[in-house]
Parts: C-alpha cells; sequence; structure tokens
C-alpha cells in the first residue's frame, strides 16, 4: 500500500532530476560559450581588465551568496577567506615551485578552518553572527597588517611566481584576456558544482535548515553539521577568489582582508540577488561595470553608488537575479496561454 | 602611570557609551543595525566644527546636536518606518548606503584633510593629576558621559516616554495595541540616537581629530560595544564601553603591536562564550 503511495513521488523525483541534468549542461555550454565570445570580440585591453576584475569577484560573491542563500546567515568577515587565500598562495609560493598544488592546498586548508570555524560560531544567531564574523576578520586584518616579517605588513605582498603554473606559462594568468577566459571557467564550474550539490538532498536539507532550524531538529535531521558544510563550502569558493586574484596580479594587500571589502561583496551579492546562485555573480559585474562608468564622470561616485544602492533594495528587493526570473516565469506564462 | 592610562580608557570609554547607547536605542525601536551611525558621528564633528570656525565651540555643539536629531528624525520618518516591514539585512544594507553617501558628502565639503576642533577656552587647561599634568577637557568627556547615562537612565525608568519606549523595544505590536503610538515614538526615539552620535562626535572633537575616516573607526568599536554587551540592552552596552575603554588604553601601552587585535579577541570570546552577549536577554 505504503509502496504504491510512494512510487509516484519517486517516479517525480527521478524525472525531475533527470530534466535537471541535460538543461543544466545546455546552460554550461552556453555560458562557456558566451565567455569564448566575450574574450575573442573584447579588444580594449582596460575593458578586458576590467572584467577580468569583475570576473574574480564574481567568484567572491558566488561564495558568501551561497551562504546566504542556503544558510540565511549574513558575513560581514568574508575577506578574510579571500585575503588568507591569497596570502597563503603567496607565501607558498615563495616556498615551493609547485604553485598549483600550493593553491589546492591553500583552498583546502581553508575549507577545513572554516568549517572547524562554523562548528563555533554558526551557534550564534542572527545580527550577532553578523558581528561575529566582522570581529574575526578584522582581527586577521590587524594579525596580517602586523607581521611584518611574513607578510610585509601594511606595504602588501609582491609574489614570485615560477614560469609554470598548472602546466600553463604564468603570463597567461596575468594578461586580462586569457585571464579572464581563465576566471570565467572556473565561475562557471563552480556554479555547475554548486548546482549539482544542491541537486542532491543537500540542497533541501539546508533550505529547510534556513527557513526554520528547530522543525528540523523535530523531524530528526541533525543541523549543525550542514550548517558547518556550508559556511566550508562558501569559504572555499570564496578562497577560489583569492586564490586568482593572486594569480592575477602577483600581489597581495591587507586591504583585500579589511571588512569594507566583505561590505562591498555583500552589496554585489544583494544587488545581484541571492535567491539564485547566479545572482550574485551578476551583482559583481553590475558593481564593476558601474563603478567604471560613474567613476569616469564624476568623483562623487561613493554618494552615487550609495544613492543607488538604496534605490535598488527598495525598489527591488530580489534583486537583479530575481528581477529576471519574474520576466522569465511572466514570458513562459505569456507563450503557455498562446500554445 | 597606569593610573593615567585607566583615566584615559574612562575617557575612550565614555565616548563610546554615548555612541553606543544611540546604537542601542535605535535598535531598541526599530530592531535596525544601524551602519550609517558613525557616520552621523563624524557629520556632528564636522558641523560643530564649521559652527565654532565662527561662533565658538558652544554653537557648533548646539547646532550639531540639533541638526543631527533632524537627521535622525528624518532617517526614522522617511527610512525606517517606510521599511519597518522589510527583512533586517535590506535595512541594514541601506544604512550601509547611506554610510557611503554621508561619507561622500563629508569629502565633497571638506575635503580629505584632518582638522581639529579646539576646545572651549574654560576647559583648556590642565590638572595635576598622579604626578602629570591632564587635560581638563579629558575629565569633561567622562562628566559628560556620566551625564549622558544618568540622564538616560532616569528617562527611560522613570518617566511616561521611558515606560513606553522600554515596552515597545520588548514588544512594538502589544505596546501599540495599548494605545502608543509607536512610530511616533519611534521618530523621537531616533531622533534622540542621531544627537546623541553628533554630541559625542562633537565632544570628541578636541580629543580625536576630525578626518573622512573616523566614522567607521568609532562604528566598529561601538558595534564591539553593543555586541558583547548584549543587543538592545543599555547596562551591557555602558558596561562592555567601560571594559573596551580599558582594553584599548591599558593594551596601547602594554600590548601595542596587539592592541588592535584586542577588541575582537574580546569580542570573540564573549560570543563563543555568551553567544547573546553579556547582558544575554535578546538577540
Amino acid at each position: 500500500m505504503s509502496a504504491t503511495l510512494t512510487a509516484p513521488a519517486l517516479d517525480g523525483a527521478q524525472v525531475k532530476r533527470a530534466s535537471r541534468l541535460p538543461r543544466l549542461l545546455s546552460l554550461t555550454s552556453v555560458a562557456v560559450a558566451v565567455g569564448l565570445a566575450v574574450s575573442m570580440l573584447v579588444e580594449s585591453n582596460t575593458v578586458m581588465s576590467l572584467l577580468t576584475q569583475a570576473v574574480i569577484y564574481a567568484v567572491f560573491a558566488l561564495g558568501l551568496g551561497f551562504l546566504l542563500k542556503q544558510n540565511g546567515m549574513v558575513s560581514f568577515g568574508h575577506a578574510l577567506f579571500f585575503g588568507l587565500s591569497g596570502y597563503l598562495v603567496g607565501v607558498g609560493a615563495s616556498l615551493t615551485g609547485s604553485v598549483g598544488t600550493v593553491v589546492v592546498l591553500t583552498i583546502a586548508g581553508i575549507g577545513f578552518f572554516a568549517f572547524a570555524l562554523a562548528l563555533v560560531i554558526v551557534r550564534v544567531p542572527g545580527i550577532a553572527f553578523g558581528m561575529l564574523t566582522l570581529a574575526i576578520g578584522q582581527s586577521f586584518y590587524v594579525l596580517v597588517s602586523k607581521s611584518r616579517g611574513v607578510t610585509g605588513g601594511a606595504d602588501g605582498m609582491s609574489i614570485e611566481f615560477p614560469p609554470r603554473v598548472f602546466g600553463l606559462e604564468i603570463g597567461a594568468f596575468q594578461d586580462p584576456a586569457s585571464m579572464f577566459l581563465i576566471s570565467w571557467l572556473a565561475l562557471v564550474a563552480l556554479v555547475l558544482a554548486l548546482s549539482l550539490l544542491l541537486g542532491t538532498r543537500f540542497g533541501p536539507l539546508t533550505e529547510a535548515i534556513r527557513e526554520n532550524e528547530e522543525r528540523v531538529r523535530f523531524i530528526g535531521f541533525r543541523t549543525l553539521l550542514p550548517r558547518a558544510v556550508v559556511f566550508a563550502i562558501s569559504a572555499m569558493v570564496t578562497a577560489v577568489g583569492g586564490a586568482l586574484s593572486a594569480l592575477y596580479t602577483g600581489f597581495v594587500s591587507p586591504e583585500s582582508l579589511h571588512w569594507s571589502v566583505s561590505g562591498t561583496v555583500l552589496i554585489m551579492v544583494v544587488l545581484g540577488g541571492s535567491r539564485t546562485l547566479w545572482g550574485p555573480a551578476v551583482g559583481a559585474v553590475v558593481y564593476y561595470l558601474f563603478r567604471d562608468y560613474v567613476g569616469e564622470h564624476t568623483t562623487h561616485w561613493m554618494g552615487i553608488f550609495g544613492v543607488s544602492l538604496i534605490a535598488v533594495i527598495v525598489l527591488w528587493p530580489a534583486g537583479i537575479a530575481g528581477g529576471v526570473m519574474h520576466a522569465v516565469e511572466r514570458i513562459k506564462r505569456g507563450s503557455g496561454r498562446h500554445a | 602611570m597606569i593610573g593615567l592610562q585607566i583615566l584615559n580608557g574612562l575617557v575612550y570609554g565614555s565616548l563610546l557609551m554615548i555612541v553606543a547607547s544611540g546604537l542601542v536605542l535605535i535598535y531598541g525601536l526599530r530592531r535596525v543595525v544601524n551602519f550609517a551611525h558613525g557616520s552621523l558621528f563624524m557629520l556632528g564633528a564636522y558641523i560643530a566644527y564649521a559652527a565654532a570656525q565662527q561662533f565658538g565651540f558652544w554653537v557648533g555643539l548646539v547646532a550639531a546636536v540639533s541638526v543631527l536629531a533632524a537627521v535622525g528624525f528624518c532617517l526614522d520618518r522617511f527610512g525606517f518606518r517606510l521599511l519597518q516591514d522589510r527583512d533586517p539585512l535590506t535595512v541594514m544594507l541601506v544604512t550601509f548606503g547611506l554610510l557611503l553617501v554621508f561619507e561622500d558628502v563629508v569629502q565633497s565639503v571638506w575635503g580629505k584633510q584632518s582638522y581639529s576642533l579646539a576646545a572651549p577656552e574654560s576647559l583648556a587647561g590642565t590638572v595635576e593629576l598622579f604626578g602629570s599634568p591632564f587635560p581638563v577637557y579629558r575629565l569633561v568627556i567622562v562628566a559628560a558621559g556620566l551625564a549622558v547615562a544618568a540622564a538616560l537612565v532616569g528617562w527611560l525608568r522613570h518617566s511616561r516616554v521611558g515606560l513606553f519606549i522600554r515596552g515597545a523595544s520588548t514588544d512594538p505590536v502589544t505596546t501599540a495595541m495599548q494605545g502608543v503610538n509607536t512610530d511616533r515614538l519611534s521618530g523621537g526615539v531616533v531622533a534622540v540616537g542621531a544627537a546623541l552620535a553628533g554630541l559625542a562626535g562633537v565632544v570628541s572633537g578636541p580629543f580625536l581629530s576630525l578626518s573622512p575616516t573616523m566614522g567607521s573607526d568609532i562604528l566598529i568599536d561601538s558595534f564591539v560595544v553593543v555586541v558583547i554587551g548584549g543587543l538592545g540592552s543599555f547596562a551591557g552596552a555602558f558596561v562592555a564601553a567601560m571594559i573596551l575603554g580599558q582594553v584599548q588604553a591599558l593594551g596601547a601601552v602594554y600590548l601595542p603591536d596587539l592592541a588592535a587585535l584586542l577588541p575582537f579577541a574580546l569580542m570573540t570570546a564573549v560570543l563563543v562564550w555568551r553567544p547573546s552577549g553579556l547582558s544575554g536577554s535578546r538577540t
């Protein structure tokens, strides 16, 4: 009896999962094609370096947005994972020649570090969590600025890379045209990986915890571990951004750990909309294009940005991605009616 | 030597207390973590500086506090009141946007250089304390801090409006059902909170220097105070401000390399120990 009752539900889930994968893969190939097209069509070096920086921060924003989306938690200290990753790559590169290994170890190490940290801090509720992450991030900012011996202190640290990294010439990482493509592919791969992850039971489980942790505990799930895992994944994605940034610029400074960086990226996340995975990444690109455009015309970039930020948040609570999804829904419904 | 450091800690602690009590007031009524609070502090200092150039310190003080009260009222009336049903993160980011606007305004009017506001002449001398001269003005800051604390306690504990405020910060809906106009109340309370930030800015003028970054510096410290004390708790904020003042002053002498780290270490330790702060009542 119960078997017949559950059977249709199971079928539904299987059908959904089966139809998900081809759709994801086709979207991924479209995204890859877009990246290739942009890197071929854009000739200006300035535009290319702007886009490269935007895509690197899009990876950062993807990580921070993932935390907000799956955990409902706002971190004001994610610059910690971004900057720390840059420093670890830098220090690692000065010790050994195989930077590829260093990058992989750095990201894994930050994952473990964030997981251990999360086990302690995710218990802190709501706004206090944001302030706690801010405090932890700022502590590292101070530590890094003060430890002149290892990090070069407030002046930052230039990184000497060996001629080949991940089997590519180091020049490929430091030239905007090729680095754009590398960062773009990394971004697309991360979005794909996270979507696949959220397609498993982990996705609905963490969303349920976000909505009501107590009820999920009542049903019999442990909630601390999934939340810590979300935090660790978010930190690792952010660390990928930090590593890309270090490879691209060959330089890390304590400023990359400052809380205002976390705040700026949080703005990108909200601007783009945190209800989808790709929203924050769009927010980052829009942020950079907007800043470049406004910065060219006026010195009051900060004020104008502040006003626009307030306007977008007030008028468009779900961000750019929310607006796009809404439009897509309407088009779908419209065409459905015609057919 | 150590006596003087403790006194200096008391001075900074009193400043932090004034700023943080404004944050607590606003959080209590509107559940908003006001990122623009540091900018209000800065705005107060700059307005006082501009007015003091012409009319002296005291006119500057009155001007700054009144302008800031008006800014606070508008902030509530045209900001927090319209956004009260929105997600707290949204409102927090709106105040972040305001921070950017205020900083831009200050930078465009006064530039990036730093200024110093002269203390009024009657308070400019020094007194002999622990065998070395100590500026009278710093003692005035401590007195101002005590006066603000006493006034707030008297207002909140012993007046009818104070009762309404305490009611509304515990449960706004029930308080409104009893016939209290919580929107009007919030307007006044946010105005007082902003005025306190402005007051602290003016008072700090002769002690710290005026620069476009003074806002974010004090903002972070007062967040630390409010979070250590427990969001929404005055008693907690008072105690935390005094502790932080001492930690800063003594740390600067005995652990100069780590002084900047200590507030964050303290906050992390307190939150891990008691996730909702010293007072521990609300989140």
